[in-house]
């Protein structure tokens, strides 16, 4: 019998792919009939890492476990070492803790949209939303010193207080959001060719997101109101009455489509600037750390035995974390589920039956998670002087003026 | 919808269902908020192994939940001790109860049932955990390494802790230089 499939791998490395990831298809024609999704590219053994180091050092590497929600891992530790560790953070740390979060919610939100912009063809507008990403990550590198990984947190509260000069940053910025936001809906939601291409496409229904134990946006776009902020409050959160942001509370319907996805998005920015509106309005005084010495934290983890499950919702999704202590300065046991260990399930169901140019598409609409790790390029002289921006760019027009004089 | 139940009579079913098998058990309340303070509910609770399967049912059956995790700790004796946590109630404001169910699986039959019968999705959770501690899932269909590459040495798990862990394979990434000092036996 003639050979009826052929395979097609996509990845590890595809510039469709953001992060280095392998999707298999076996293809009939243009038809996908079997695929295998192979992790583990980027896999570094952080659990097993952690499960060496003492707890205030396992606390910042879970801050490297993602590059884009820096905060989600390191929010998801402290609740849950301070649930095993029965203490309490302050409840200024509390709300600083929330308004961090929200912030990168905005940020990870912002960078999707241009993503997806990005898949589709359209860069005008990827560089016009993340144009307007700059603006949270100045305010965030302005708070806590640096655009990503923040290393703001602590167990049992905060590491830097709020200014006065900051909170009035963060109102400055919830202005410019707000109005920003409105522009996002009217250029993607209203958008014909946008809509045309994101409609009905890596639909996800609402029994098989529970099926596939999916979660954050990619389920509540499929109609589930599933939000941990919602349904396990912890920190500001709990006094907020967070409401899980879902399609048919927008428009009536559900499709779990890719449309709905960025719907949901663009609303949770909203609803995030509403959280960080209220933080900052009834930010409590008082001290930020429940344990200020870090040596007596270390004592308290040392002499506690106690196990705990915390979790956090993160832009993506939830992220779950287990820590057991044992006796030791650091967990004995830690166990980490990113979301996007969970919504990857999807990858194989929804590629089933489409074609071979869906692959990238449904890909990176379900879950785009690059790590942006380089922010900052100097460029240095022969001699070791830094280089300014003038000499940067005359050196850059001298160099275009020779190309062009080399072209005639 | 199934019927949304509070704590104690979720903790009532599962005592129901599993009997004896149930063998410890404890409800811990955590408070949570600032301003307005309420409390979140959780059921740890430790099993027989033998009664993992209808366990899990019992919980399928209350409502659909949403999977935690599923992890093992290996403390280098004669059993793992699994961990699986689910959520039910999720979709409900200051409603989710997660269930925590421990038991200890011996290492002379570490074999348990799958759960990906009741939920395509745990796929992954149970891939990682075969591959990470050993533990083989009967009526797992999708066998292939997770994270490891498909290169992985045969009987070398990352989270054990006995002769099958990867300590040998590992560079002292985690220890100080004095520490390393100190067992090759060189003065400080």
């Amino acid at each position: 019998m003639a050979k009826s499939t052929y395979y097609i791998p996509v990845g590890p490395i595809h510039p469709a792919l953001k992060e280095p990831i392998r999707v298999e298809a076996e293809v009939e024609g243009e038809k996908i009939v079997k695929v295998d999704v192979k992790r583990g590219f980027a896999h570094r053994g952080i659990e097993y890492m952690g499960m060496k180091r003492n707890a205030i050092q396992t606390l910042y590497l879970s801050e490297r476990i993602c590059g884009i929600c820096s905060i989600s891992h390191p929010y998801a530790f402290v609740i849950t070492a301070e649930k095993a560790l029965g203490i309490e953070a302050p409840p200024r740390a509390q709300y600083i803790r929330t308004i961090i979060a929200e912030l990168e919610r905005i940020h990870s939100h912002i960078l999707w949209l241009g993503v997806i912009a990005h898949e589709m063809g359209f860069d005008t507008l990827l560089f016009w939303t993340w144009k307007g990403r700059e603006k949270v990550l100045d305010l965030l590198e302005f708070i806590t010193g640096n655009r990503i990984n923040y290393s703001m947190y602590m167990i049992g509260g905060a590491r830097r207080d709020l200014k006065e000069k900051h909170i009035r940053a963060i109102k400055d910025a919830i202005d410019y959001y707000w109005k920003f936001t409105e522009h996002m809906k009217e250029i993607f939601l209203s958008d014909p060719v946008y809509k045309a291409r994101t409609r009905n496409v890596a639909k996800v229904s609402k029994d098989i997101a529970l099926k596939l134990n999916l979660v954050g946006p990619i389920a509540r776009a499929a109609g589930i109101r599933m939000d941990v902020r919602q349904d396990m409050p912890y920190d500001a959160y709990a006094d907020i009455d967070v409401r899980a942001v879902v399609p048919q509370d927008i428009v009536g319907e559900v499709y779990g489509d890719a449309y709905d996805v960025t719907m949901v998005r663009i609303y949770e920015i909203e609803q995030s600037l509403d959280i960080i509106e209220y933080c900052v309005d009834n930010l409590p005084e008082g001290k930020i750390l429940a344990i200020p010495n870090y040596v007596a934290l270390l004592a308290k983890i040392r002499r506690t035995k106690g196990e705990a499950i915390g979790a956090h919702e993160a832009p993506r999704g939830e992220v779950i974390h287990y820590l057991k202590f044992d006796g030791r300065d650091g967990p004995s046991v830690w166990k980490v589920i990113a979301p996007s260990y969970n919504n990857i399930n999807s990858w194989g169901p929804l590629l089933i039956g489409a074609e071979v140019a869906d692959i990238p598409i449904v890909v990176a609409y379900i879950d785009p998670c690059m790590c942006c790790n380089d922010r900052v390029a100097v460029v240095k002289t022969k001699d070791g002087n830094e280089l300014g921006y003038t000499e940067i760019r005359k050196k850059c027009l001298e160099k275009t003026e020779k190309i062009r004089r080399e072209l005639k | 919808m199934s019927e949304v139940l509070n704590v104690e009579q979720v903790l009532e079913k599962l005592k129901n269902t599993l009997g004896d098998a149930m063998l410890s058990y404890e409800i811990r309340e955590y408070t949570m908020g600032v301003k307005r303070q309420r409390k979140l509910y959780e059921i740890w609770a430790e099993i027989d192994k033998d009664a993992f399967r209808k366990a899990v049912e019992t919980i399928f059956a209350i409502d659909y939940p949403h999977l935690h995790f599923i992890t093992g700790e290996d403390t280098g004796g004669e059993v793992i001790k699994m961990i699986y946590s689910f959520g039910i109630f999720h979709t409900r404001p200051w409603g989710e109860i997660s269930i925590t169910l421990k038991f200890d699986l011996p290492k002379s039959n570490l074999i348990l049932p799958t759960i990906t019968d009741l939920m395509m999705g745990a796929e992954t959770n149970e891939r990682e955990i075969r591959e990470m501690l050993g533990v083989e899932f009967d009526g797992l269909k999708n066998k292939r390494h997770l994270f490891l590459p498909d290169d992985w040495p045969e009987g070398k798990y990352p989270w054990r802790r006995d002769e099958y862990g990867v300590e040998d394979m590992i560079k002292h990434t985690h220890k100080s230089v004095k520490e390393i000092r100190k067992e090759r036996g060189e003065s400080g």
